[in-house]
């Protein structure tokens, strides 16, 4: 997998050792794991991106709404994507760190 | 809700837990990574445990500490690990050849040291810029809050930043101190690739890419960290210089080009520099500099000695025109175009050249007429026509040559031009027009254009009769137009083609479908106006057609079998439309005192006359016939009786011949119908019983007794010119081998005015003309009540512009002429100004 140039796929590793494979494509919206992918360190090297403080509640969700996001993009009626209230607070504590943030309007 | 409370407390409490302390550790793992990254040992670190560090930090409200962190860790590493790379490629020789006139060392050796430096230069840079990126990228968070909050250069760009103040900037401290002048690295790698550049002109070969990297890491650099677009180290240190530079160049090289070469080479070579810097823009240096490298050799390699290399004697513009040189006229339109957008020196050049040639046309003209007296009509020969006729016509013939003869000229003149506009100068409007502006100058120049041109249509269409394609005949009009446009003094040729025009349709010389064609286009080109009496003339003739064969179908109807009826076919001009010589029966009035009043005509043409004038007055009350003898022309039928003594040969048979001759012809041969065998008339006799205008008569006498193919009439004495005290007498011993026998005519042929006939033309003209204006004038005022002077001067040129240049001075004779008529008067208080009266 690693001869035939970048696969198409990654993969997120949640603090709590849950993995979760995501387009490529998608999560590069989140400018962090952009530049993981993008500076040959361990994690472009390997394709899997290691968090170490985000549990796999929070991280399942990211890369629900990494998937969501590629698939509305530049759509219109977008269906809301459903964060239930008592995640709400380390969900946006994750956006802050993967640079999800400023981008969502 | 207790149980609500419980659930999203986890993550967050660690990270508030760690205590401000927490600095140091990061910093410190943040720290030897930056030094794996510039080793290039990166591969083995986690961005995600380095990029959490920088975010712990920020969050802790230490932004400011790391941004310093980073920026002194770097200075520090281009101190120890990146200087003493650069200090050692900048050798003496370096220094000395870069920035003082290289003189001792080849250029080979020169280019060895300079693209070695150069090459130390980029790697250094892209991996300083490598780096550069990948640090930005750990240090996101960084830039994402503390930089955007306070407003600072971002990480990235202070850090890359630092190759300018630490490289670029970098006095070298003591390493070369006996140059005096102070300088920077910068200062060396800008001479340098200039030297560079300068060398792959004179045609070596350089590493273009090298250049391109280094031009490139020019426009990632900026004066400061604030990354002003307009301020990239490119375009504010680099490009003026290398402008600078090729402006010298080019300025050397053109005068080098003036001095050794000629318009040819120079023409080529700039071209080829122009490709070349074109080239270069892109491949070696910036895209940027691409418009203002070309506005620099528009301006040293073409605009400075363009003149001089136009004016070029024997190889420059004027030769590249005579010769048809289109491909450098081409290159000449090019590069003229690109500094000039009016094309003034090609424009210019141009005209001049047109000018000269039309004049050289003129000349040459002329020359020709003096060198071939009239004896040598056959030299002239396509136009020598009739071989009877050439001994009486040569120089009426040789003068309408002449008049062809320019004609062609102009035309080739105009074809050769119109081809170079549209061969060379990509069918440019301006240079079109101006073209056309200085055809039009010269034409008009010649005084005698206007009746050229129209003798030109005359022998053409004449011509056209005989077996030509309509395509011919196609090309033929389109000429005719082209040259009418030229024409300033439409009124004129009005005046000549009309007469022409006249010549034509009463001889029946031409197609009249071609004459109606004609005068479609002429409409089409100038106006109604124009042609208002040109179509008048065909309708007359077409009338006149008309009432030819009612007349006859008449005259059938009226059962008067009488065998000496006379057919007739008869042209009604009406005099407005047509031109005076054919309305008026002679013009030759007191030539000889004689011939005044009209042509006494013989009894059987009387009648016909008046039966026909009857007739026309059926239908027509209260008009007026005037008969033109000059203009018309009669069959008739002659008898030779037997000669007596001759039993053999044509001579000794009653012969019967068709003759056709002028009216005049016609009238004086009737005279002979009464005569006895033997008896004569002697010229004065004739002329008192026909009372024919000398000239007329002297013409018609000369066709039917001096040229060998109508000799009808016997002249004593046998010369060749008629006297007053010659006799005539009918030849009985006349033999034709044709039937049908046509005189020589002598008034069918349009012939060239005399200087004296032009005067008259031009003052009939000029009356015309006067009648002309008063109407402008008039018709003007009318409308605008009040003018002043030069406004109506102004306003009566513009009209009439169309049909000719009206001269300023007639317009004022004909204002002063209208204030007396009371037409018009000066205002009060300000006498430049009219007013009109009603």
């Amino acid at each position: 997998m690693a001869d035939d140039g970048p696969s198409k796929y990654i993969t997120l590793v949640s603090s709590d050792g849950f993995e979760f494979v995501v387009l490529r494509e998608a999560a590069c919206a989140s400018p962090t794991i952009a530049g993981m992918l993008r500076n040959q360190m361990i994690e472009a090297r390997t394709g899997r991106c290691s968090f170490a403080e985000i549990s796999s509640i929070i991280l399942e969700k990211v890369a629900e709404y990494l998937s969501y996001r590629l698939k509305y993009k530049d759509k219109l009626d977008v269906p809301d994507l459903d964060i239930p209230v008592e995640y709400c607070l380390e969900m946006i504590v994750a956006a802050d760190f993967l640079g999800l943030d400023e981008q969502m309007a | 809700m207790a149980n609500r409370a419980n659930k999203p407390r986890p993550i967050r409490k660690p990270i508030m837990n760690k205590e401000v302390s927490e600095f140091e550790p990061c910093w410190d793992l943040l720290r030897s990574s930056l030094v794996d990254i510039h080793t290039k040992n990166a591969s083995r670190l986690s961005f995600e445990q380095l990029y959490r560090a920088s975010y712990k930090i920020v969050l802790r409200k230490k932004g400011d500490l790391l941004y310093k962190r980073v920026k002194i860790f770097e200075m520090e590493w281009f101190r120890d690990h990146i200087m003493p790379v650069i200090t050692g490629l900048v050798s003496n020789n370096l220094v000395s050849t870069a920035l003082v006139q290289p003189s001792g060392s080849s250029a080979h050796e020169r280019r060895e040291t300079g693209e070695r430096f150069l090459r130390g230069i980029r790697d250094s840079w892209s991996d300083h810029n490598m780096s550069m990126n990948m640090i930005a990228d750990v240090l996101m968070y960084l830039d994402r809050t503390y930089t955007a909050e306070y407003k600072k250069p971002s990480i990235f760009a202070t850090t890359i930043g630092l190759f300018r103040d630490n490289i670029l900037r970098n006095t070298l401290g003591s390493a070369v101190q006996d140059l005096g002048e102070p300088f920077v690295i910068f200062d060396i790698l800008n001479a340098v690739v200039l030297d560079l550049i300068n060398m792959e002109r004179d045609g070596d070969n350089i590493d273009r890419n090298l250049l391109r990297n280094i031009t490139t890491m020019l426009e990632s650099l900026y004066e400061t960290d604030d990354e002003l677009e307009k301020q990239k180290l490119y375009l504010t240190v680099f490009e003026p210089r290398f402008l600078e530079s090729s402006r010298a160049f080019y300025r050397n090289e053109c005068e080098r080009l003036l001095r050794e070469s000629d318009t040819s080479t120079w023409l080529r070579h700039t071209r080829r520099r122009l490709e070349e810097e074109h080239d270069r823009c892109g491949t070696t240096i910036s895209h940027l500099t691409a418009e203002k490298i070309a506005a620099v050799i528009d301006a040293e390699l073409i605009v400075a000695k363009l003149d001089d290399f136009l004016g070029m004697e024997g190889v420059g513009l004027k030769n590249m025109i005579d010769n048809d040189r289109v491909e450098d006229l081409a290159i000449v339109y090019n590069l003229v175009s690109r500094v000039d957008k009016t094309k003034m020196p090609l424009k210019n050049a141009l005209q001049r050249r047109v000018m000269d040639l039309g004049v050289e046309v003129e000349k040459t003209l002329r020359e020709t007429d003096f060198s071939n007296p009239p004896a040598n009509v056959a030299a002239d020969g396509d136009d020598g026509g009739d071989k009877p006729k050439a001994q009486t016509l040569t120089a009426a013939a040789q003068q309408t040559a002449a008049a062809i003869k320019w004609v062609d000229d102009v035309l080739r003149l105009k074809d050769k031009f119109d081809d170079l506009c549209v061969t060379c100068f990509n069918k440019d409007l301006v240079l079109q027009s101006a073209v056309t502006k200085s055809f039009s100058e010269f034409i008009n120049l010649f005084k005698m254009s206007s009746e050229y041109v129209s003798l030109f249509i005359d022998d053409n269409l004449k011509r056209g009769n005989k077996g030509r394609s309509d395509a011919e005949i196609e090309v033929v009009l389109d000429k005719a137009i082209v040259l009418l446009r030229y024409l300033g003094d439409r009124d004129m040729f009005e005046r000549y083609y009309q007469k022409h025009l006249a010549r034509r349709l009463l001889h029946g010389k031409s197609e009249i479908e071609t004459e109606k064609e004609l005068a479609r286009r002429m409409r089409a080109e100038m106006g109604n106006h124009f042609t208002h009496k040109f179509d008048g003339m065909f309708k007359d003739m077409e009338i006149s057609k008309d009432l030819s064969d009612n007349y006859r179908d008449h005259i059938r109807n009226l059962g008067d079998a009488d065998s000496k009826q006379v057919d007739l076919s008869i042209h009604v001009l009406t005099s407005n439309n047509w031109p005076p010589e054919a309305t008026r029966s002679s013009q030759d009035e007191g030539s000889k005192g004689k011939g005044k009043g009209d042509c006494i005509f013989p009894p059987e043409i009387k009648r016909l006359q008046d039966s026909f004038f009857k007739y026309y007055l059926r239908d027509r009350s209260g008009r007026v016939l005037t008969w033109v003898p000059s203009a018309g022309s009669a069959d008739i039928k002659c008898v030779f009786p037997k000669v007596p003594g001759k039993e053999t040969g044509p001579l000794s048979k009653e012969r019967r011949y068709e003759l056709n001759v002028p009216t005049y012809g016609m009238v004086v041969l009737m005279l002979f119908n009464d005569l006895a065998d033997g008896e004569t008339l002697s010229f004065e006799e004739i002329q008192a019983k026909t009372n024919m205008p000398t000239a007329d008569l002297v013409r018609s006498l000369a066709s039917l007794s001096i040229a060998p193919k109508a000799r009808v009439l016997l002249k004593e004495p046998a010369t060749k010119n008629i006297k007053p005290t010659d006799k005539f007498g009918f030849n009985p011993q006349f033999v034709s081998k044709a039937i049908k026998i046509k005189a020589p005519t002598l008034n069918g042929v349009s012939k060239v005015e005399g200087e004296e006939e032009r005067k008259e033309t031009e003052q009939k003209n000029n009356q015309t003309r006067q009648h002309v204006v008063d109407a402008a004038i008039v018709r003007t005022m009318k409308q605008r009540k009040n003018l002043s002077h030069i406004q109506l001067t102004t306003e009566i040129i513009t009209q009439l512009s169309s049909r000719f240049k009206p001269d300023i001075g007639m317009i004022k004779r004909r204002i002063e002429d209208l204030l007396v008529r009371e037409y018009l008067e000066r205002t009060e208080g300000d006498s430049t100004v009219y007013r009109y009266l009603a």
